[in-house]
């Protein structure tokens, strides 16, 4: 037994020697990969400004990922004068900074990040961030949900913070050479590197928590029940986006996906039933708040027309629901 | 009466009649006011999907004729079809730079309406709660209504030889009444449609706008238009610049491919009319006296320049028989008859020839 014990310690040991060393290798390699350009691979955006700043008070700065940006500008075949808008790769904070300089045409940093559409130009229309972000969400794959999300920052504390992290190993007087545009190259980048790394996507909830299908009955009437297939739409949606490192970055919440659909109360697992809200009777809604029938069709309809799902037509109704037996067609339309 | 005196006669009676209808527009400016808590319809053509359950409705509700081809067959939208007395609604699509819309048609129950200023029988009427109705009773087929109409809304009962109405949308006045909701709002599957306060509407679409930027062309058709309208449209971009607030003129394209007009401008179009036809019963009481006693008054003045000239001209003839007569009464005693006889002669000879001279010339210059 002594010798079995000595055995198993020393197995221990060994076991715990390669794990540190597969650590110290993993730690090694905790570095984003090089650009192409030879730019770094990520940085951080300060909040640069002129005026005195001994708080270091300023929004929180952006970590921008170099490199997937610019794999994305190389998949899509998009140049650096998206952002890098006069054709040298300058930082951005060069022109524009917090108060505005005569070289940026006193655009501010906030003003060059966040309008959401950019006025067309002459020569090269530059993007700001969120004009870049909010185009990508028209594409097929993103556009169900987000051409009828109403997105609003006002009740979400999490809205700026999904850009605006940066690692708690921030010391205070690096934001401040960072606001007085100081801060040496290789921390800034030490500091993006960190914060990106950091970064990771969230798990949805599985659709297999939620029901398998969904019988749609308040209704019935002239139609049968609408058996709606809540896992496969679930998985559906989840599959197209599976590979999208935008909405990986973005969808910050577990319940992120359900949220379009179960929209207007706090993501959850046991949403309120759409009845709460949406009356059956018509006149109890006020004018802005669909009655439940539209309500039901505007969300299935539109995903569908904005998704560019064939199938079916919004006026085959009975793919859905079928025609009710005892409902006779003169009563089509009452 | 010569050209001069009649141009003259109908331009102091044009002055006249154009002061008069001045007066007659002053006085009744607005025969319905705008009643703030008024009920209208908000159609976003962007999420009618062209189903034809508001026709169906319509149908059942109004007791209107079936149509040929059944509600099921959604082909008829391909037409462009017009409102009409069998049919108060009908559903068009139409393209949108590139893309199939569809767009319900039916009374726009404007705030002060065309086809009640047109009416001499005042058979419309424009309710507080935003109907305008009709009510034939005194309807005499004159079909004002129809022309005067913006929006070719009303509906002629073409078919019926004796009493024919105009027949259009009422609002489902009935069911409002009732405190009902018109019959297409209740039928439609996907709240085209929008029933509620027009105040309360024209916050939705505006807060439609604001949520979903992009997807709207920024005017709320019939907010203004044609002086306001119960029932008010929004437009699809697109893909188009939706344009900045309130701009009937960058709107326009879009709307005009639903078939909407956004030059109507923003004065209702009853206030063009109200001015002319608020002259009619002026014009059937005051222009018969008027120009009947211009007319009086010419001839009479005729009359009298004509007898005055033939008095003149009978004494002048009178003058020169007596003034003949002494000078041949003289020749006779002085020279003898004979001498007499061929002066008389001579002397009626020149008279004929300068007489018929006369008229020649007369003739010449009449």
């Amino acid at each position: 037994m002594r010798k079995g014990k000595s055995l198993l310690s020393l197995a221990a040991m060994v076991a715990a020697a390669v794990v540190c060393l597969l650590y110290q290798g993993a730690a090694r390699a905790d570095t984003l990969e090089p650009t192409d350009s030879g730019a770094p691979s990520a940085i951080v955006i300060f909040p640069v400004g002129e005026k005195p700043n001994p708080a270091a008070a300023g929004m929180a700065p952006v970590a921008y990922n170099h490199v997937i940006h610019e794999k994305w500008m190389n998949r899509t075949g998009k140049e650096c004068m998206v952002c890098h808008h006069t054709g040298d790769p300058v930082a951005c904070t060069e022109c524009h900074t917090v108060e505005g300089k005569a070289e940026g045409k006193f655009y501010t940093l906030q003003q060059v990040m966040h309008t959401p559409k950019v006025r067309q130009r002459k020569e090269n229309t530059p993007s700001s961030c969120v004009s870049c972000h909010k185009e990508q969400t028209k594409q097929r794959d993103c556009a169900g949900c987000h051409t009828q999300l109403v997105q609003t920052r006002d009740d979400d504390p999490n809205w700026c913070r999904v850009c605006h992290t940066i690692t708690p190993s921030m010391t205070r007087a690096q934001m401040q050479k960072g606001i007085a545009n100081t801060l040496s190259a290789r921390q800034n980048e030490v500091l993006a590197t960190e914060t990106a790394l950091a970064r990771k996507p969230v798990s949805y909830w599985s659709p297999l928590m939620a029901p398998y299908k969904v019988s749609i009955d308040s209704l019935k009437g002239q139609y049968e029940a609408a058996l709606f297939n809540h896992r496969h739409h679930a998985f559906s949606l989840a599959d197209r986006i599976s590979t999208n490192r935008l909405a990986g970055a973005f969808h910050t919440s577990q319940g992120t996906m359900c949220v379009t659909c179960h929209h207007n109360s706090p993501a959850s697992t046991t949403p309120p039933k759409c009845l709460n809200c949406h009356s059956a009777d018509l006149k109890r809604m006020s004018p802005g708040r669909p009655a439940l029938m539209a309500a039901f069709h505007l969300q299935c309809m539109n995903c569908h027309k904005d998704m560019k799902v064939g199938r079916p037509r919004s006026t085959d109704c009975a793919t859905c629901h079928k025609i009710a037996p005892t409902a006779a067609r003169t009563t089509q339309g009452e | 009466m010569n050209r001069r005196k009649f141009l003259a006669f109908l331009g102091s009676s044009g002055v006249v009649s154009a002061l008069a209808s001045v007066r007659v527009a002053e006085a009744a400016p607005h025969v319905f006011p705008y009643n703030e808590n008024s009920f209208g319809v908000l159609h976003d053509t962007t999420r009618c999907i062209g189903c034809r359950r508001c026709e169906a409705a319509c149908q059942a509700v109004n007791n209107l004729p079936m149509p040929e081809k059944p509600f099921t067959d959604l082909e008829v939208t391909n037409e462009r079809r017009r409102v009409t007395a069998k049919a108060w609604t009908v559903v068009n699509k139409y393209e949108v730079n590139g893309q199939p819309f569809f767009r319900k048609l039916q009374c726009f129950h404007c705030n002060d309406p065309a086809c009640a200023a047109a009416c001499f029988t005042k058979c419309y009427t424009k309710l507080p709660d935003g109907a305008v109705v009709y009510d034939g009773s005194q309807c005499v087929g004159c079909r004002y209504c129809m022309v005067a109409c913006p929006f070719n809304v009303p509906g002629f009962q073409y078919n019926l030889a004796w009493d024919p109405l105009v027949l259009k949308c009422t609002f489902c006045e009935p069911l409002l009444k009732q405190g009902k909701l018109p019959a297409c709002v209740s039928a439609c599957p996907v709240d085209a449609i929008t029933f509620g306060r027009r105040s309360d509407l024209i916050r939705v679409a505006r807060r439609r706008f604001d949520d979903h930027p992009g997807k709207y062309m920024n005017y709320i058709y019939g907010e203004h238009d044609a002086g306001g309208t119960a029932w008010m449209v929004l437009a699809p971009a697109a893909g188009a610049n939706p344009g900045p607030v309130d701009n009937p003129d960058t709107a326009s394209k879009e709307f005009k491919q639903l078939g909407l007009d956004t030059h109507l401008g923003n004065q209702p179009m009853a206030e063009l009319t109200y001015g002319a036809l608020g002259a009619v019963p002026m014009i059937v009481a005051f222009w018969p006296v008027l120009f009947g006693g211009a007319y009086a008054i010419t001839k009479r003045r005729e009359a009298i320049a004509k007898a005055s000239v033939e008095e003149a001209a009978k004494s002048a003839k009178d003058d020169i028989t007596a003034a003949m007569d002494a000078a041949i009464r003289k020749i006779e005693e002085t020279e003898g008859q004979a001498a007499a006889d061929r002066a008389r002669r001579a002397m009626t000879e020149a008279l004929k020839a300068r007489e018929s001279q006369d008229r020649q010339g007369e003739a010449h210059n009449g």
